[in-house]
């Protein structure tokens, strides 16, 4: 059988074009695509029922034109999103459309072709969606290699450690950076650059290292620039049943103290529920004892771990896709519990915000591994406290340092390229993040430089495999295999396009923390990513609204652009940010009588 | 009746809370005919704190040692809560407010002694919608390019001018130019409350209409009307050679035979050639009202008890009565705009559920209901001159302690409906989220006089017009208008149809969580929103003067 059989025929040139291209997306180079498949084939649409169409399958996407004159019908599936593929009906089948292949995706949808039962035609298209959705399990590169599009700017450079430590004031003459991991040697799933107390030596950090769950010891997040307090994220101390202690972790926890000398407690938020907490002593982890840890207190956050949130959103795919639970909607939505952990997250990061912002004192934060809860409370917080990170580039900052070099497990929990579509370690924490994010965005509509579609489109790059950014576990598995050497960022695509997502209302405010309320009553499920699939929910005429946001978008830069030199031209000490007119409370008298 | 006699106690001191957000205020508390007065004495910023007494709904005492504490629960959905220095103090206002807030006498509420500054009696009183409605139709008839017998097909007719044929329709209605004045009269003997089929809408696009009318007195008898059905046919006549009609009611079919055992009923088939009929139930009256007092009870819940606040919410049914009334004005305009069918709407009375509908359809479908000026025609023409019972229906809000007898929160399920399809198509609406709590505000309780009274007839009765302002001049003040219009509006030529799937429709949190701990106060974004939009226009003045302000 020869894969290449439709490479490019002549006649598929047209085509091919738009083909590999997102739409409106620059052109990419075409020579890493190859048509693997071209048939006709009956795609069972859950809205419209069956629809004949053409499909095309490269060797990065899925790609189906409706043949019917009535059906504008396009889909368009990067086969990263695949998640499992299954033959549906056998040669016996007998009925309508019975004889196919149902493929699962990660992204809230599934799909379902009927084939003909003659002519091994869905044999091939198995075997090739197979081996191309999960070229893990057939020896093959993943997609991201072989990609060679070009972009205006490179999204690699986004990131720089050292660069952020510097905007964040570091280091300074309580902290320093450390090389102490350079080659991975201290923590494998650590990045190579850390910022830690100024009085802790590199043997110390060992010894820390000793105690503390794969070695992830208690590392600087994010410093407050005015109050000096500190975000540090670690993992579990190995405790273990026999309730062992060790006296360099509780002197290096009271070091990271001792940096704000007017401070008595250090605050340590473990993110697991309590009895979770306990029981982890049973396989060596456990948490900080009052006993041992004089100085600090613990609260526990009660967030759950990741299967439990594997299985709420499955519940949530369960009445989303393909039909919507009408009935009881909103009780059905509830029984999901997606939304309560959405607020536990939040309130989780609104208490460590609140600690730092307020200068009670420095926090520590651990679940049981530090890659998981960890990451959503840390990232989340420095998004409520530093607007930095509230722009474009710096939110690709925090997911680039907070998530990606950090070790969130991004290839255990989305399974790029591989078959084993019921893995434990899978999770969609990352998505549970975002959602967060989109929440605040919501509350804040003026607080975000991105629009919703920046949040789309980086989850839709989580599962494609099109970009290196989201592959592999950690900083030391993207070294080795040279990731940012042969594989393209996403943050090159967005940031060489960057107007597309931006939000027209952004208002920049240096130094407003952010509160979101964190009651059920002000989260909402969001439609416009998980029942994006339902042409029900899709509300008619978005051109309009999209060009009227463009067109604010261009007034505004100009706006800014003439205060700029409004406020260069009139006096010096008027360009401090307070007296802009964009602050709401000059414009905003109170009014007290009722009529 | 002299206002003195129900004010028990000149003054007390008194701290007033005014929930999370608001500091509280301490002064000297007083209640006077219409208003309650807090004034926190001459070093405190703002020097007067003031409520319409009007727009209190219930109100509780308690009294502990020498103080007592007064929670007064709003229409507008406001709880506050005031803590009186002495026991017979506390009692005496208690009984003050309670005694002037239910004053049900139209004439000495407060809009006839309201004369603000800068306005002038009588103004804004001069829309007279039939008429300028009319003029409207009138002109697009003329000029649509439809065939001949479509043009003016319609006429003004003043048969009700004495309120005689219809209690609750104003003097001037539009009706089939081929029905006189005679034929009227006797259909709306055959209507209940006489509210025989008039046009509520002229689609020019396809030339079809929207009527509304209240439901045929039948009866047992299943008795016929030769001028009602004539009246209908006129309309199908006139619309179009073989044009179709749809009767949409918004009861059950069941609802609507046993409305026969009452005298009422529905329009038999065999009597109505051409029309065809849809029943669509919308809940209306106490449901409704009970509907919303349950959701009320479930936003004011302290935070402790909410986990469950998803299947609370689903239990209240608002968003279900949302949905209803959204998707039978939908259906409505499907009617006109795809089948290039005429429609009638009616339920009972017709002055409900009939009006939510047909207003609906046409925000739906007229770009020009969409601005604000045509908004305000819209509610001026279908709620308050249609005869929708306002005095009546919103006696009360959420939280009064007597029995709902006519109270219904028809009007605002209306606005939610508005709120919902300004979401979804936020560009498409002239005005933002401040005109509706605006109209949701003054519906319930205002110093205006444009909501008082049941019809058109009553406030005749009262000199409504000459006597208070309207509250149109009082929106359309330039200084109002920042908060009330949306800043992203661009002119939307085409329907605008939403989505009624329960995932599409939200909570209007705006309004029913208004005064719960908002993250951002809505105000603010909206600030900031107008801001970008606007402050382009005026060439960077408005920076420099800004920017010069803070200093000393």
């Amino acid at each position: 059988m020869s894969l290449l059989r439709g490479l490019l025929g002549m006649e598929l040139i047209g085509i091919s074009v738009r083909l590999f291209l997102d739409f409106q997306e620059k052109p990419a180079s075409l020579g890493t695509f190859f048509i693997l498949i071209d048939k006709e084939v009956i795609y069972i649409c859950p809205f419209n029922g069956p629809i004949k169409g053409r499909v095309y399958i490269t060797n990065y996407r899925l790609y189906l034109r409706s043949l019917e004159t009535d059906s504008a019908l396009i889909l368009d599936v990067p086969l990263g999103v695949i998640s499992r593929i299954e033959k549906m009906g056998g040669a016996t089948s007998r009925g309508e459309n019975s004889y196919g292949l149902d493929i699962t995706c990660k992204d809230m949808r599934n799909l379902r072709f009927a084939l003909k039962q003659e002519g091994h035609s869905r044999r091939d298209m198995f075997e090739i969606l197979t081996r191309y959705a999960f070229p893990l399990a057939h020896s093959l590169p993943i997609f991201a290699f072989l990609n060679e599009e070009k972009f205006d700017v490179d999204g690699w450079m986004v990131y720089n450690p050292v660069e952020e430590y510097r905007r964040q004031g570091l280091p300074n003459h309580h902290w320093r950076i450390t090389f102490i991991n350079k080659c991975y040697e201290l923590c494998d799933t650590y990045p190579a650059l850390l910022v830690v107390p100024y009085r802790a030596s590199d043997d110390d950090l060992r010894r820390v290292a000793a105690f503390r769950s794969r070695n992830r010891i208690p590392v600087l997040s994010w410093i407050h620039p005015e109050n000096k307090t500190v975000i540090m994220r670690c993992s579990q101390p190995l405790v273990g049943m026999s309730g062992k202690r060790n006296k360099d972790d509780e002197k290096y926890l009271d070091v990271i103290r001792e940096t704000n000398r007017q401070i008595n407690k250090l605050t340590i938020y473990d993110a697991r529920p309590n009895v979770n907490a306990v029981a982890n002593k049973a396989t060596g982890g456990g948490y900080e004892s009052d006993d041992a840890y004089h100085n600090a207190e613990l609260f526990f956050l009660d967030i759950h771990n990741i299967h439990v949130m594997r299985e709420s959103l499955k519940k949530v795919k369960d009445i989303v896709y393909p039909n919507v639970e009408e009935s009881h909607w909103l009780s059905s939505l509830e029984s999901t519990h997606w939304l309560e952990h959405i607020k536990l997250v939040l309130t989780g990061a609104i208490q460590v915000a609140d600690r730092v912002s307020s200068g009670k004192s420095s926090v520590v934060v651990h679940c049981s591994d530090g890659w998981d809860r960890t990451a959503q409370l840390t990232s989340l917080a420095m998004l409520m406290l530093d607007s930095y990170y509230r722009s474009i580039e710096g939110f690709e900052i925090l997911v680039q340092k907070e998530w990606i070099s950090f070790g969130h497990k991004f290839a255990s929990r989305i399974g790029h390229g591989d078959k084993n579509h019921a893995d434990a370690d899978r999770s969609p924490i990352f998505l549970q993040f975002v959602d967060c994010v989109w929440q605040m965005s919501k509350q804040f509509p003026t607080a975000f430089e991105f629009n919703e579609r920046f949040l789309i489109i980086i989850l839709d790059h989580l599962y494609s495999c099109r970009f290196g950014t989201f592959l592999y576990n950690c900083e030391s598995a993207r070294e080795k295999q040279k990731v940012t050497e042969r594989t393209v960022s996403l943050w090159s695509l967005i940031n060489s396009n960057k107007d597309k997502f931006k939000n027209p209302f952004y208002t920049k405010e240096i130094n407003r923390v952010l509160y979101p309320v964190a009651s059920m009553r002000h989260l909402e499920l969001w439609v416009n990513y998980y029942i994006r699939w339902n042409p029900r929910i899709k509300q008619q005429q978005p051109n309009p609204v999209e060009q009227r946001y463009m067109e604010l978008l261009a007034l505004r830069d100009e706006y800014i652009k003439r205060l700029e030199e409004l406020q260069l031209a009139n006096s010096p000490k008027l360009s401090d940010p307070s007296t802009s007119p964009s602050s709401p409370s000059q414009m905003m008298p109170h009014v007290q009588t009722h009529f | 009746m002299e206002f003195s006699e129900l004010i028990r106690t000149g003054q007390a001191q008194a701290e007033l809370l005014r929930g999370p957000e608001m500091p509280p205020l301490r002064g000297t508390l007083c209640v006077t005919g219409h208003h309650l007065l807090l004034s926190p004495g001459p070093q405190a910023t703002p020097d007067l704190w003031l409520l319409l007494l009007r727009s209190v709904d219930s109100i509780e005492k308690r009294v502990a040692g020498d103080a007592g504490t007064i929670t007064l629960r709003c229409k507008d959905l406001r709880v506050l809560q005031l803590d009186i220095e002495g026991v017979e103090a506390t009692l005496d206002i208690a009984r003050s407010i309670e005694a002037l807030s239910s004053l049900e006498s139209v004439i000495t509420s407060f809009p006839f002694f309201y004369r603000p500054k800068g306005l002038r009696l009588g103004e804004a009183w001069h829309f007279h919608p039939p008429e300028r409605y009319y003029k409207r139709i009138a002109r697009e008839t003329w000029s649509s390019p439809l065939p001949v017998p479509q043009t003016r097909a319609w006429r003004l007719s003043e048969a009700n001018e004495d309120f005689s044929l219809c209690p609750s329709y104003p003097r001037a209605v539009i009706v089939p130019r081929a029905v006189d004045d005679d034929a009227l009269a006797r259909s709306a003997r055959f209507r209940q409350g006489g509210r025989f089929p008039v046009l509520s809408y002229y689609h020019a696009p396809r030339g079809t209409v929207l009527l509304r009318s209240s439901q045929p007195l039948t009866g047992r008898q299943k008795l016929r009307c030769a001028e009602d059905e004539e009246l209908l046919r006129a309309v199908l006549a006139e619309a179009r050679p073989g044009a179709r009609g749809f009767i949409v009611d918004t009861r059950s079919a069941q609802a609507a035979k046993q409305a026969r055992m009452t005298g009422g009923g529905t329009e038999a088939k065999a009597a109505y050639p051409g029309w065809k009929r849809l029943h669509r139930p919308l809940e209306r009256g106490r449901p409704l009202q009970e509907s919303f007092v349950r959701l009320m009870e479930a936003c004011g819940d302290p935070e402790q008890s909410m986990d469950r606040w998803l299947s609370r919410l689903d239990g209240c049914r608002w968003l279900s009565h949302v949905k209803e009334a959204l998707s039978t004005a939908c259906l409505a305009a499907q009617g006109m705009e795809w089948e290039g069918a005429c429609i009638l709407v009616h339920g009972a009375e017709g002055t409900d559920s009939t009006l939510l509908v047909t207003s609906l359809a046409q925000l739906i479908l007229d770009p020009l209901s969409r601005t604000m000026a045509g908004f305000q025609e819209l509610i001026e023409r279908e709620w308050i001159q249609a005869g929708h019972p306002f005095q009546l229906r919103c006696a009360h809000s959420a939280f009064s302690h007597t029995r709902p007898k006519h109270e219904a929160p028809i009007f605002l399920l209306f606005l939610d409906c508005v709120w919902q399809l300004g979401r979804q198509f936020p560009l498409s609406l002239e005005f933002g989220e401040g005109m509706l709590l605006a109209l949701f505000d003054h519906s319930y309780a205002s110093p205006f006089g444009t909501f008082l009274c049941n019809s058109e007839k009553e406030r005749c009765l009262c000199e409504v017009r000459t006597r208070t302002h309207s509250l149109w001049s009082g929106l359309n003040q330039p200084k109002e208008q920042r908060k009330l219009r949306n800043p992203l509006y661009v002119p939307n030529p085409l329907a605008i149809w939403p989505s009624v799937e329960p995932q599409s429709l939200r909570l209007w949190q705006g309004l029913f969580l208004r005064w719960t701990h908002p993250p951002e106060p809505s105000e603010v974004a909206w600030e900031k929103v107008w801001q970008i939009a606007t402050d382009q226009k005026t060439e960077g003045s408005q920076p420099t003067d800004s920017a010069s302000e803070p200093q000393p």
